[in-house]
């Protein structure tokens, strides 16, 4: 468990200070918004909230694969890899330290996304703010667990940076649907439905043990 | 620091379909000082993984022994006193090739990450402590990745034995530090040995292995090709423990040993070919 405070300690001041991370996946969410608004035919903005969930969540998304593409960068640096797998113990620990700090990462980017989106598409997202946050705070519990474990899958391989989507994307999907239609739900004043909230409980949960358990097998040689 | 024993019997390792080690048979004391020389390629490295406890074999035995665990069994006590993999990996301390360090840290941070990965004591008094042993405690606020190779490499050492482990594996500890490094380096692992740690180092430099160690393993292609002891075993001839003479080996089996080929030499046979 020390292991587990120790990574996440090391990985949030180490993002501190450089912003690689941080820095990246801003830029990319706030191109993808960018994009995305060009891209858009005029319509009212009623109709707008229909497909906002859906736009924003897809930003949501590659952004976090831009991040768990780096999530082991420092590890590659200086061979620290082997440091992590020096430790003693369960090293589901080491994972979990890792999973949770690129959870807050993740979150914080995704919250800065949310508010340029609702500018540039004029959605009023305090409209169920509660509701939200709690839906992408779930989500991303999902995101981090298989995105960590597959990052570290990928990055000893040299086809790193294609290897890592083609993997995680396909395991993202069952999130997606369920975070659109519960998005959906919130933006219409409608309230979080357990409905939505259900699956990701499950998937989060399936996908986190998986993760703690097959973590210590990826870091063997 | 529990005592350790090390002991593999037919090691091998292959990476697909190349193989680093053939089937290698070792056993190594506590408090033992051991070189592991050879050349590029001989699986050295591959060897030190194994101890460890980072890499499996792909063949064959390899246990970690804790030696309490003899005594507890000649007590009476039940269970193996095998070590298992995760508690293995609390036992070592290694130096890579690489520093393991991580360069947007400082030197105190780093040590202090690695000791609460090892579940050891993280108290400034006691980092500061070990800082200071390995003359770095001017630069303990210092990011590492503004240290020379030589500062980084000592710091290396204390994160590897910040947890205090019974076992130290040394990866190449030499390789790019300038002739003052090196010498402060080894003297410094000259005092880690004396207070009682295994030290085992790899090295492509029988004199650096013959300065450390008590004896040594010479690997040849995955192969152990011969063991070299400083001090004669009870029936064997003397042997020549220097320098010269493991260069002389080294060479020899570089020149002449088959990649398949199975070659056994013993202590005399190192020393007839020695200087």
């Amino acid at each position: 468990m020390n292991a587990a405070w120790a990574l996440l300690w090391k990985d949030l001041v180490t993002e501190w200070r450089s912003r690689d991370r941080l820095v990246a996946m801003v830029v990319f969410s706030f191109l993808v918004v960018v994009v995305f608004q060009f891209a858009w035919p005029p319509m009212e903005a009623g109709e707008m909230t229909r497909f906002a969930p859906g736009v924003l969540w897809v930003t949501y998304l590659f952004a976090a694969v831009i991040g768990l593409g780096r999530t082991f960068a420092l590890e590659l640096e200086n061979d620290a890899m082997t440091a992590l797998a020096l430790a003693p113990g369960t090293r589901g620990w080491l994972f979990l330290g890792k999973a949770g700090a690129t959870w807050v990462l993740i979150t914080a980017v995704q919250a800065m996304t949310a508010f340029v989106f609702a500018l540039f598409f004029r959605v009023d997202l305090m409209t169920g703010v509660v509701g939200f946050a709690t839906l992408v705070a779930v989500a991303n519990v999902g995101i981090c667990s298989i995105g960590t474990l597959l990052s570290a899958m990928s990055v000893r391989s040299r086809f790193r940076e294609v290897l890592l989507p083609v993997l995680l994307i396909p395991t993202l999907i069952p999130i997606l649907t369920s975070a659109v239609v519960g998005t959906t739900a919130t933006l219409a004043g409608e309230g979080l439905p357990f409905a939505a909230l259900q699956p990701l409980i499950v998937i989060d949960g399936v996908y986190l043990i998986l993760s703690f358990l097959l973590f210590d097998f990826v870091l063997d040689e | 620091m529990t005592p350790v024993r090390l002991r593999g019997e037919g090691v091998a390792k292959r990476f697909g379909r190349v193989t680093a080690l053939r089937g290698i048979d070792f056993e190594i004391e506590p408090g033992e000082a051991v070189a592991i020389l050879g050349a590029n390629g001989a699986g050295k490295s591959t060897l030190l993984r194994i101890f460890a406890g980072l890499s499996r074999p792909s063949e064959g035995r390899f246990e970690a022994i804790r030696e309490v665990g003899l005594a507890e069994r000649e007590g009476g006590a039940n269970g193996s006193a095998d070590l298992a993999r995760p508690d293995l990996r609390g036992a070592v301390g290694y130096v890579g090739h690489a520093t393991l360090l991580y360069g947007e840290l400082t030197a105190r941070e780093n040590l202090a990450f690695a000791a609460r990965l090892q579940g050891a004591d993280a108290s400034p008094a006691r980092l500061d402590g070990l800082l200071a042993e390995l003359g770095l405690q001017d630069f303990s606020s210092r990011r590492t990745g503004t240290f020379s190779r030589g500062m980084a490499q000592r710091l290396a050492i204390a994160r590897a034995i910040v947890h205090e482990p019974s076992v130290l594996l040394l990866d190449e500890p030499f390789t790019g530090l300038d002739a003052g490094s090196a010498e402060r380096l080894s003297s410094q692992l000259s005092g880690l040995r004396a207070r009682g740690r295994t030290l085992i180092v790899v090295t492509h430099d029988p004199q650096r292995g013959v300065e450390l160690a008590d004896r040594a393993l010479v690997l040849d292609r995955g192969l152990l090709v011969a063991h070299v002891a400083r001090q004669a075993r009870p029936g064997a001839e003397d042997v020549p423990f220097a320098a010269e003479a493991l260069q002389a080996l080294l060479a020899r089996f570089a020149q002449s040993v088959g990649s398949t080929g199975s070659v056994g030499v013993d202590s005399a046979d190192a020393g007839g070919s020695g200087a």
